[in-house]
């Protein structure tokens, strides 16, 4: 049999001939412009299945009459009383018919132009392919010179390799000098296989690779070699005397450069393969350093040589044993098969990509969505999400627009565009279940016309199935459940993202590159470090061997099934991943590693934060009817299993967790079950989550350290604690009647730094903000002071109440109040309740507003900003505020996670010295974010995740030109999605309310518009840094109108920093330390100070490394309430003055909660920054507002020596130590 | 910086020193600048006054009248200091919230009232004698800074900074209202009388109208204009009845009109698109590998 080279057009095309060896790329070049301009369907035609020409035929007529309407009507309206110009109206009209196809086509036109322009971003480089192209020629050429080689015994090719540089890869087990068969090496037939191939590659920063098929002539086999690994045998000698030879071939050629190496198909151990890359430039024209690519020379078994059907995945084709001849060899059965079907599997996408014109395209969206999530074509052991690659998103895509519905109806078809077609195959993963319930049937025979249509079964393999019954084989064999379960979510989310119709997700569906910072992409992480290799070699066993083939896969899949059936629904997924495994290795190795190939284990998971925290695992209930269950709950969970009766009267076998406040329950129980299942010696690390749990501020509280970080109890208590003053205060009898009593302080909404804790007096959270509001009255004073007086009045009166009527429980007392500058008149009500809770009540009239825009359109203009400073603030504390508490009271109960992220961000800002010069609101907006929004990864199911992805937002936020909107509700379920779908008629009334709920796109373009008018007079960014809008407040500036640019700035650096150090290094205690460690040195100067009191215990936080017995929490707040004044925070006021002294010219910073910040909670740091314009020389006015000393007569500088004085003399008893940079 | 004695714009320089804190390291003596010159204005009140730019931190009348006192010994002069005027270390008062929103108190003398800048004060002497007694002493004093006078801080205890947290005495706090609201109350009973008896129109109606209440809706319309928080949303139009009872597709014409204007609104949005991807094109938006 002579040479034949194959591409795949020519097969497809039925034109099987020796063509001349150009042709091996050839037709390459052509085939674009041989391909058929296919008119692309409209949506309306789905289930239409007349013939696809016809319709071409009548919508090519119809577009053309269209064009020529539009044209006239262009020529009519645009140019009014010119003459049309002919070329101008030309173009519109193309541009009218490719606006109207976008519009409809696709998602909208910005989608189309963007996966335009995406398209051109990765296509392969003409002169890379050009260069390459060149060497496959070469290649071609000298594999047809390596000489024949035949009927070798197996001691006789021991003896050929023998002294030689190459060894030949024989697969575990390696056959022994007994073997009876022979081996040889016959000259190959060459083809092109893989997406470079089907011209579906793109380019890959990384480099590309290029797989070349050589098939094994079908006279090397006998009909029973897919038995025993024989065929396999022969295909890894035949590689290495061909690797031996091409060796010596290239090195005479001159082709010294090229470096080959063996590594594994698709990392799958029976397959192994020759890599070809080059190793440097050098100055051959065959050279192709610079193009990133390698080759993979792949040997195939030809298609059809053995009898399919014996190969099924539920057959035993590895017989050592007489007795073993029923334990099905899934693996092997898959590697076998599919190394015989590559040529076919080209052919057969080469079909539908020249009947679908979209194909190609959608491809290469599918490929970039795939790999942007980690997913590609390997084996599953080597990677977590392996098994669906670029080629099964092909075969599957190729399968639906040939059926795929229930009853073989089309899913997919021919005249989609790329985006339809990708959209289409998204959402059948999306929504059709392959594994437990159902799976997928197609046939790839290449003559179509006889091929039925694929048709998805209810029938469920429990292992992710796309079955081609032509070839028998599985197409979604190498990807495990768990990879199985991730592709599905990520198809659900990218579904959901395709349907949002407000918010352009472009980016977050193709763009992100979502496994960068693997904290980020899961919710928590493990590393699992396995010591005993011999105990564990010793677990696998012979029908271990025979079932998995590799030691690797055998683990991971054990590991696997502990994990699901230890964790069950509290994760939404796991993905767990050898470290340390080699891939590649040497011509002069058998294979890359010993025994082991990998040196610890990761185990990553995404959390359902619903379930994750639950105290009990319940096992089936104690009867006999479950008695085989029960003793398989009771052999899973060894002593931890125990009988327990349910509030219900139930009894049932279940397994009780002790909480933490410093590890998730997951922890617990995964360290149990790897020591109870894998290994005693399993060490299982969680450093970083502890760590992060142990930052969160504990209080002192009774079992406070045994209390989960989701536990809301301490924030509960408090609310009732409220509940009952409210219904004192509703009774009370006052010449007004009260209308409403409005909790608007943070711990109502779950969001103080630290929790409550009662009598802890000295917390700057202690006392919980309520508005007062009365019946409308027209009464109130017209005159803001005289009308503070009159509120005043009124919480006297309150006050007298409930002294008089519950004296004896309730402590009032009056304060204060400077929340609104220049109003010095507020006072505010404070209530101490016997439960040891205090609130501040504060009087909302109809009348304040008003007074405030009054101040502000009768002062003088230069007064104007800062008494628009004042309305903001009021607007924030007394009206914004009831929205937000509300608003986040509601969200935080659908994310369980959120109240302790929120906390933990405000600790980072506050160690940071930030706190003091954001609003809470502020923050805690900015910490929902990721909860609300969480494209392109899912809602945060853990503290460190939620943590760093608000860090990973704030590092990526460019608030210049993006403003940050807020749809403050629980994003959508997928479930949701697909209910409302279903039946769009009848929509209940839950889901109308939904929908009313979540923001409309005219509304988010109304926001969206005010960010622009916002930005288009002050382009920098100079005043409003932050937009962040949401419904409760579309202007998007009113908590962040008067945050300092240098503020601003220094935020989004050091969330860059922090994801940084995170990228690099990774999390660890060291990380974590670095993290939240402030950096002192980048202020002008700093000031330490210590005051003369301890807050630490009356902030009510528990000191990590206090005696415990001496941490009574106080029970009673002081009978003088003066002497609360003396544990309360002083240097928080010398911060506060100094602010208003050098307003102009320094900002201050310092920790807000000192006694949460230090060890003692008495010590605190004031850092200042000098405002850029004043730290050059400045000309000398009367009105410069700062302190100054003179250069010369005209021109003066700031008299920092002095400055550096007053704060001395200022904080005299309070500064230790002073520190200038 | 070679020794100054008076600014370009006259103000003399006044130098101080200060006292030594342990904390600090500083090589050279510290120093701190007052900038002061001689105040002319025609005001009464502002009579025979210095005015002082940068003025140390906390500040009061003793502790200038203190080490000015000490410059005039040295010169062997005596000046009276009586007031300070327009002190207002912290800005606590550079806007009067009551003025600017109410009625009653009068806001004509708004654009009389004084305006000094932050970080300035007016020192007022007793007569003219004692104010340029001072002057010169003060002229003195720039021209020869080596025998400098030491500038005392005011320094404030912890407890002066605990001390904000103290609670309000309740019964100065009712005393404070009482008399407050019945101020109040008779400022509000005076301009009513007032009011009354000035306007009553032909028919014998007596208007009462306050200034921020003239017409309700044309001022609640101007004061909500000032919200700074509508400042850059757009303003719909509803539609006028009107215009939503007009048929829109009664002749010909206007079908035609209005499927040329959705192919042309079509058209801009495509170009608008178009060219939104060129500006994110050159912002490289489009490199999934960034």
């Amino acid at each position: 049999m002579g040479p034949a080279k194959r591409y795949a057009s020519d097969v497809v095309d039925g034109v099987e001939s020796a063509v001349s060896k150009k042709a091996l790329i050839g037709p390459k070049f052509d085939a674009r412009g041989q391909e058929e301009g296919s008119m692309r369907h409209y949506p309306g035609d789905v289930d239409g299945g007349t013939n696809d020409s016809d319709m071409e035929r009548e919508e090519d007529s119809g577009v053309d009459d269209t064009d020529t309407d539009s044209d006239d009507a262009i020529a009519r309206g645009d140019n009014k009383g010119q003459k049309p110009q002919y070329e101008k109206s030309r173009v519109s009209a193309q541009d009218i018919q490719l606006a109207t196809e976008a519009a409809e086509l696709f998602k909208s036109n910005i989608f189309k132009l963007q996966i335009d322009e995406l398209l051109q971003q990765v296509k392969l480089q003409d002169l890379h392919v050009l260069t390459v192209e060149k060497f496959l020629h070469k290649l071609y050429d000298i594999i047809q010179e390596i000489p024949e080689w035949g009927e070798k015994s197996f001691d006789e090719v021991e003896l050929f390799f023998k002294g030689k540089v190459v060894s030949v890869p024989f697969c575990d087990p390696k056959p022994s000098s007994s073997t009876q068969y022979k081996f040889s090496y016959r000259t190959p037939d060459v083809s092109l296989i893989g997406s470079f191939a089907l011209k579906s590659a793109i380019y890959q920063p990384q480099g590309s690779s290029i797989d070349v098929l050589l098939t094994m002539p079908e006279e090397l086999f006998e009909k029973k070699d897919f038995l025993n690994f024989r065929c396999l045998h022969k295909r890894s000698v035949y590689l290495a005397y061909f690797t031996h030879h091409l060796s010596i071939l290239l090195r005479k050629n001159g082709l010294d450069f090229l470096h080959l190496e063996y590594t594994y198909f698709n990392n799958d151990p029976l397959q192994p393969i020759l890599t070809i890359s080059c190793g440097e430039q050098s100055a051959s024209e065959f050279n192709f350093y610079k193009t990133r690519f390698s080759i993979n020379v792949v040997v195939g078994i030809p298609y059809g040589v053995f009898d399919s059907k014996k190969l099924l995945p539920n057959k035993n084709c590895i017989r050592v044993d007489k007795d073993n001849n029923t334990t099905p060899t899934p693996f092997y059965n898959f590697s076998v098969l599919s190394c015989s079907t590559h040529d076919h599997y080209l052919k057969y996408l080469y079909r539908e990509k020249k009947q679908s014109e979209a194909f190609t395209e959608a491809c290469v969206l599918g490929r970039l969505w795939l790999s942007q999530r980690g997913f590609d074509s390997s084996m599953s052991y080597s990677n977590s999400l392996g098994g669906f690659g670029h080629f099964e998103f092909a075969a599957l895509m190729a399968a639906l627009l040939n059926g795929g519905g229930v009853n073989g109806n089309k899913i997919l078809l021919h005249g989609f565009s790329s985006y339809q077609l990708f959209r289409g195959t998204i959402k059948y993963l999306a929504t059709m279940d392959l594994c437990s319930q159902g799976h997928l049937q197609f046939h790839s025979d290449l003559d179509s016309s006889v091929n039925p249509p694929s048709k998805y079964m209810a029938e469920g393999f429990e292992v992710p199935t796309i079955f081609d019954k032509t070839t028998k084989v599985n197409i979604l064999s190498k990807i495990s459940v768990n990879g199985y379960s991730m592709l599905k979510l990520y198809s659900q989310e990218t579904l959901l993202m395709l349907s949002d119709v407000v918010k352009d997700q472009f980016s977050n569906i193709f763009l992100t590159k979502l496994d960068k910072v693997q904290q980020v992409n899961y919710d928590l992480c493990y590393d699992l470090e396995l010591p005993t290799g011999r105990e564990l070699l010793s677990k696998f066993g012979f029908l271990e061997k025979v079932r998995f083939t590799s030691f690797e896969a055998f683990w991971i899949n054990k590991i696997a099934n502990v994990i699901k059936i230890a964790l069950a629904d509290r994760i939404k997924a796991v993905s767990i991943d050898l470290v340390g495994q080699r891939k590649v290795f040497p011509l002069s190795k058998r294979k890359p590693a010993g025994a082991i190939n990998f040196t610890s284990i990761k185990i990553k998971m995404l959390v359902n934060p619903m379930e994750s925290e639950k105290l009990v695992t319940k096992g089936p209930s104690n009867s006999d009817e479950f008695a085989a269950e029960a003793a398989q709950f009771k052999n899973f969970w060894g002593k931890k299993a125990s009988l327990r009766r349910f509030k219900d009267g139930s009894i049932m076998h279940c397994c009780l967790w002790s909480m933490s406040s410093s590890e998730p329950v997951i922890t617990s129980i995964l360290d149990y079950v790897m020591k109870q299942h894998l290994s005693e010696d399993a060490v299982l690390s969680a450093q970083h989550t502890r760590k992060f749990h142990n930052l969160l501020p504990l209080p002192n509280l009774p079992g406070s350290s045994k209390t989960s970080l989701l536990n809301l109890t301490s924030f509960q208590n408090l609310k009732k604690s409220f509940d009952n003053l409210y219904r004192i205060i509703f009774q009370l009898k006052l010449p007004l009647s009260i209308k409403s009593i409005l909790p608007v302080g943070s711990a109502f909404r779950y969001t103080s730094m630290s929790q409550p804790v009662p009598y802890a007096y000295s917390n700057p959270d202690f006392l919980q903000d309520v508005i007062l509001e009365f019946e409308t009255s027209p009464k109130w004073p017209d005159e803001i002071l005289s009308l503070e007086k009159a509120k005043a009045a009124f919480l006297l009166k309150i006050q007298d109440q409930v002294m008089t009527n519950h004296g004896d429980q309730y402590n009032c007392y009056f304060s204060n109040d400077d929340s609104i500058p220049y109003n010095l008149d507020i006072v505010t009500l404070n209530i101490l309740t016997p439960e040891g809770y205090g609130f501040k009540f504060r009087v909302l009239t109809e009348r304040d507003e008003v007074m405030y825009l009054r101040a502000i359109s009768n002062a003088r203009n230069e007064l104007k900003p800062e008494l628009e400073r004042t309305f903001l603030k009021f607007t924030a504390k007394y009206q914004a505020s009831i929205r937000h508490s509300r608003t986040m009271e509601l969200i935080s109960h659908s994310f369980p996670f959120l109240s302790p992220v929120i906390r933990l961000f405000k600790k980072w800002l506050d160690v940071h010295l930030l706190m003091g010069h954001f609003s809470e609101e502020l923050v805690e907006l900015i910490a929902v974010k990721p909860f609300v929004d969480p494209y392109p990864y899912f809602v945060p199911g853990s503290l460190e995740n939620g943590f760093l992805k608000v860090l990973k937002f704030l590092s990526e936020w460019n608030w210049k030109e993006e403003p940050l909107i807020l749809d403050l509700v629980r994003p959508e379920d997928f479930e949701d999605l697909t209910e409302t779908s279903l039946g769009a008629t009848d929509l209940d009334s839950r889901t109308m309310k939904k929908l009313s709920e979540r923001l409309n796109l005219q509304q988010y373009k109304s926001i969206q518009s005010n960010f622009n008018s916002l930005r288009h007079e002050d382009p920098q960014g100079l005043n409003v840094q932050f937009f962040i809008a949401s419904k409760n407040d579309p202007s998007g500036i009113l908590y962040s109108r008067f945050v300092p640019l240098p503020i601003a700035t220094r935020l989004t650096a050091l969330a860059k920093v922090a994801i940084n150090l995170v990228q690099l290094h990774g999390l660890n205690k060291q990380t974590i330390d670095l993290l939240f460690t402030p950096a002192l040195k980048d202020y002008d100067f700093v000031v330490k100070l210590k005051s003369p009191t301890s807050l630490r215990l009356s902030s009510g936080i528990l000191s990590s490394t206090g005696f415990k017995n001496l941490e009574n929490q106080p029970t009673k707040f002081p009978e003088d309430l003066n002497e609360l004044s003396e544990k309360m925070d002083p240097t928080c006021q010398l911060v506060k003055y100094l602010n208003m002294k050098y307003k102009n010219s320094i900002i201050f910073s310092s920790h807000v909660n000192m006694g949460a910040s230090s060890q003692k909670g008495d010590e605190n740091v004031i850092t200042g920054l000098i405002r850029p314009v004043f730290k050059a020389p400045l000309k000398f006015k009367a009105n410069m507002d700062c302190n100054v000393k003179p250069i010369d007569k005209e021109t003066v500088e700031l008299n920092k020596d002095a400055i550096f004085h007053e704060i001395a003399a200022f904080g005299k008893e309070l500064v230790v130590q002073f520190e200038t940079n | 910086m070679g020794h100054i004695e008076m600014m370009k714009s006259g103000f003399f320089v006044i130098p101080f020193k200060l006292p030594k804190y342990d904390v600090l390291k500083s090589d050279k003596p510290p120093m701190h600048y007052m900038f002061v010159k001689k105040h002319q204005n025609k005001i009464q009140q502002e009579a025979n006054c210095l005015f002082i730019v940068n003025l140390p931190l906390l500040s009061n009348l003793n502790s200038i009248k203190s080490s000015f006192n000490n410059i005039c010994e040295k010169f062997n002069t005596v000046a009276h200091i009586t007031e300070l005027l327009y002190h207002d270390e912290f800005g606590l008062q550079d806007v009067d919230l009551s003025v600017l929103t109410s009625d009653l108190l009068d806001t004509n003398d708004l654009k009389d009232k004084r305006y000094t800048p932050n970080n300035t004060v007016l020192l007022k002497f007793l007569d003219e004698a004692s104010l340029d007694n001072c002057w010169n002493a003060l002229r003195k004093y720039s021209h020869m800074p080596k025998e400098l006078v030491q500038w005392e801080y005011s320094i404030p205890s912890v407890s002066s900074f605990t001390n904000f947290y103290k609670h309000i005495e309740i019964n100065w706090l009712k005393e404070n209202i009482h008399k407050h609201m019945k101020l109040f109350e008779e400022r509000e009973q005076q301009a009513q009388e007032q009011v009354q008896s000035t306007i009553v129109d032909d028919d014998g109606f007596t208007l009462v109208v306050g200034k921020n209440t003239k017409s309700l809706n044309s001022i609640r319309r101007k004061i909500l204009n000032r919200n700074p928080l509508l400042k850059h949303s757009q303003k719909v139009i509803a539609p006028s009845i009107v215009d939503k009872k007009a048929k829109k597709d009664f002749y010909r014409f206007q079908v035609r009109e209005r499927k040329k204007q959705e192919i042309n609104e079509l058209l801009k949005k495509f170009k608008e698109d178009q060219e939104r991807i060129k500006i994110m094109k050159s912002q490289r938006k489009f490199n999934p590998y960034a």
